[in-house]
């Protein structure tokens, strides 16, 4: 079980055109992941989903609240003693190209983990080579015909596999796959949104997934939960699908709504929502932090900042002061 | 000056890349229409040859790259295949258009938009700079971004939605009307693509473009494409008009890729990966069809025969397919 509460980051940034200014990545943010669960982060860009997952990973320090993993608080510790515990959270980064080093091969790139794994529990070069085999038909990948392999000789799918493999020498309790797909080839991104899903159910490797595009977090597994973050606050969470079929904070009716149609096989939603203007980080941090870009906002929305809740006959939590349920995604025509 | 949309027509058009296994072809035997004033959508994963077969548009096939077969005819410029060097930078810019690939990515880092912009006016033999920027300007503003405060900036100081914008700008101000967008939207997120292509569409329709479009994304072509060309190894496997293709598609390969869409509602074991991986230059089959590999309807004359292209028109326009297995079930 990986925990935090109350997550805040803030980074300071200077510019010409958006200004000098402190961006709140993330404002107090609070999940829960249990052994062997799931979970998808969305939003746009520079909502501060990466940035959350690069803190659950160990990558990135915070300024308030605290990460807890197993039922260990981080903040007390110093760098050195955290190691280990960030050591079972593995990321796996978007671009499979610049995370293995070319200039080794397959073997070489999970010897190093490996060897570092070896020394600790006193086991044998035997069992290195044993454990890399296994490693690698974990992921789907046949050892004896890519181990002698460098990363330019193996296609964008199997070298994600291979950083897959790596991840799992080290016996991770999670996984953080941050856009893992989205430099993968069309049709063969569900291979490995498919692998993760099938080593969550055979290892009990919990799976944390950070995504702009929707439709891949559903496939973590119909147990996931579905947390929608906007400009550092999370503004839905709940079962995935309940948050993509009946979605009532007006932010992510706009996430899905922006997914596009694919005519002629889906007809366009009945109430898709556009925002009013687009993406503004320099705006006021007053009220709602969605208010000026919402068509929906109401008189509280200015002054007042909803926080995450649950409210009678809303299954999922959200953080708006007049939630409402909205047809916003694409329906298939076989199903009308 | 008013001029209309171009028409465009790529006949049997090869290019072929030098690599150390001798010439290898990225785009094999290509036919293509892109009629005036239409939108037409290319689709293909990495490797498919649909980037190359853009830059053919340019005539701009870089070596160890060249055109070894094949003509593309511009409207108002003739065959581009056969223009050198002055005329071919001229084309470039006041005829054609290109957004490239990660326009994000290729602006200067070190000058403003608007010292790159009358680069560009210079370099163009443009006369009236000051007009450029209020052209400039004007396209900026359409698309939603404040102008001046744009053509004052880095490109750091962009957003990656704000950095395409500007790719599109200085694609269009010099009023060219045929436009090649390579990759629009990959690297932005859901909502910034949403409106970066409305404003494709947009400026698309009110400036009266000839647009082509590239893509490994099937999402991107249903939301602004009228018409929907599938590559896979450098051969165009199968087009016609986008609705159509999506709605009822013939080539195994369309097939598969459609069904490796992830869907928001439904079983989610019903989108299925391909099985195989696409093939790379080097391992594209010489001779029969380039997706056998992949293909669940192969049969014997598939790893011998590459299978011709079958057109014949349907309701909304043309519409192609080059398959054995198509062919026969149509003749059975």
């Amino acid at each position: 079980m990986i925990t935090g509460t109350g997550i805040v980051k803030t980074f300071k940034q200077r510019g010409k055109v958006l200004g000098a200014r402190e961006v709140q990545a993330l404002r107090g943010v609070d999940f829960a992941i249990p052994k062997g669960g799931a979970a998808s982060f969305i939003g746009e860009s520079g909502c501060g989903k990466t940035t959350l997952g690069r803190i659950i990973a160990g990558l990135e320090t915070y300024d308030a609240g605290d990460v807890v993993i197993g039922d260990v608080p981080m903040s007390p510790l110093k760098p050195k003693q955290r190691q280990p515990h960030f050591r079972k959270i593995q990321m796996i980064h978007q671009d499979p190209y610049s995370a293995l080093n070319p200039t080794r091969t397959v073997h070489q790139t999970l010897h190093a983990p490996l060897s570092l794994r070896a020394r600790q529990t006193g086991r044998s070069r035997s069992w290195m080579e044993e454990r890399a085999a296994e490693v690698l038909s974990m992921v789907g990948l046949d050892p004896g015909s890519v181990l002698s392999r460098y990363p330019h000789q193996l296609s964008g799918g199997m070298r994600q596999r291979v950083v897959i493999a790596r991840a799992l020498t080290v016996d991770p309790e999670m996984l953080v796959a941050d856009e893992a797909v989205s430099m993968i080839d069309v049709s063969l991104r569900l291979g490995i949104l498919a692998l993760l899903k099938d080593l969550r159910e055979r290892l009990g490797v919990s799976v944390l997934f950070i995504t702009h595009d929707v439709a891949t977090a559903r496939y973590i597994g119909d147990d996931g939960e579905l947390y929608v973050i906007y400009r550092g606050q999370v503004v839905e969470r709940g079962p995935v699908d309940t948050v993509i079929a009946d979605p009532v904070h007006p932010y992510t009716q706009s996430l899905l709504s922006a997914i596009p149609v694919l005519h002629g096989l889906e007809l366009p939603a009945e109430q898709p929502v556009e925002p009013l203007e687009s993406l503004d980080e320099s705006q006021s941090d007053e009220g709602c932090l969605f208010a000026r870009r919402c068509p929906f906002r109401g008189e509280r929305c200015a002054s007042e900042r909803p926080l995450l809740q649950v409210t009678e006959g809303v299954p999922q939590e959200h953080a708006c002061f007049y939630p409402e349920r909205r047809s916003v995604i694409a329906r298939p025509m076989s199903e009308v | 000056m008013t001029k209309t949309a171009p028409g465009v027509r790529i006949d049997g058009l090869t290019v072929v890349y030098k690599t150390p296994a001798g010439e290898l072809p990225a785009v094999r035997d290509v036919d293509l229409r892109l009629e005036p004033g239409t939108i037409t959508g290319i689709v293909g994963e990495s490797g498919s040859g649909k980037s190359t077969l853009a830059l053919s548009l340019l005539n701009a096939v870089q070596p160890p790259g060249r055109i070894s077969a094949g003509s593309v005819e511009i409207d108002g410029l003739g065959d581009v295949v056969g223009l050198r060097n002055e005329q071919l930078r001229k084309a470039r810019g006041k005829h054609i258009g290109y957004v490239f690939q990660a326009a994000q990515n290729s602006l200067n880092p070190l000058k403003t938009v608007g010292k790159q912009l009358l680069d560009l006016g210079r370099s163009h033999g443009v006369e009236d700079l000051r007009a450029l920027v209020r052209e400039a300007k004007e396209l900026l503003g359409r698309m939603g971004l404040d102008g001046a405060r744009v053509l004052d900036s880095h490109q750091h100081e962009l957003s990656g939605g704000m950095r395409q914008r500007v790719g599109i700008m200085l694609a269009l101000v010099l009023n060219a009307h045929l436009v090649v967008l390579d990759e629009p939207t990959t690297a932005l997120d859901m909502i910034t693509q949403a409106n970066i292509l409305k404003i494709v569409r947009e400026v698309h329709a009110e400036r009266g473009l000839t647009t082509l479009v590239i893509t490994h994304d099937i999402g991107v072509v249903a939301e602004v494409a009228d018409r929907l060309a599938v590559m896979y190894g450098g051969r165009l496997v199968e087009q016609g008009p986008t609705r159509e293709v999506l709605g009822a598609p013939r080539h195994p390969y369309t097939k598969g890729l459609i069904r490796a869409i992830p869907r928001l509602v439904g079983d989610i074991d019903e989108a299925q990966a391909l099985p195989g991986r696409p093939p790379t230059l080097a391992t594209v089959p010489a001779e029969g069809c380039v997706f056998r590999e992949r293909c669940p309807l192969r049969m014997d004359v598939c790893d011998t025969v590459d299978p011709d292209v079958r057109a014949d028109t349907g309701a909304d326009g043309p519409r192609a397919v080059a398959c054995h297995a198509v062919t026969v079930k149509e003749h059975a």
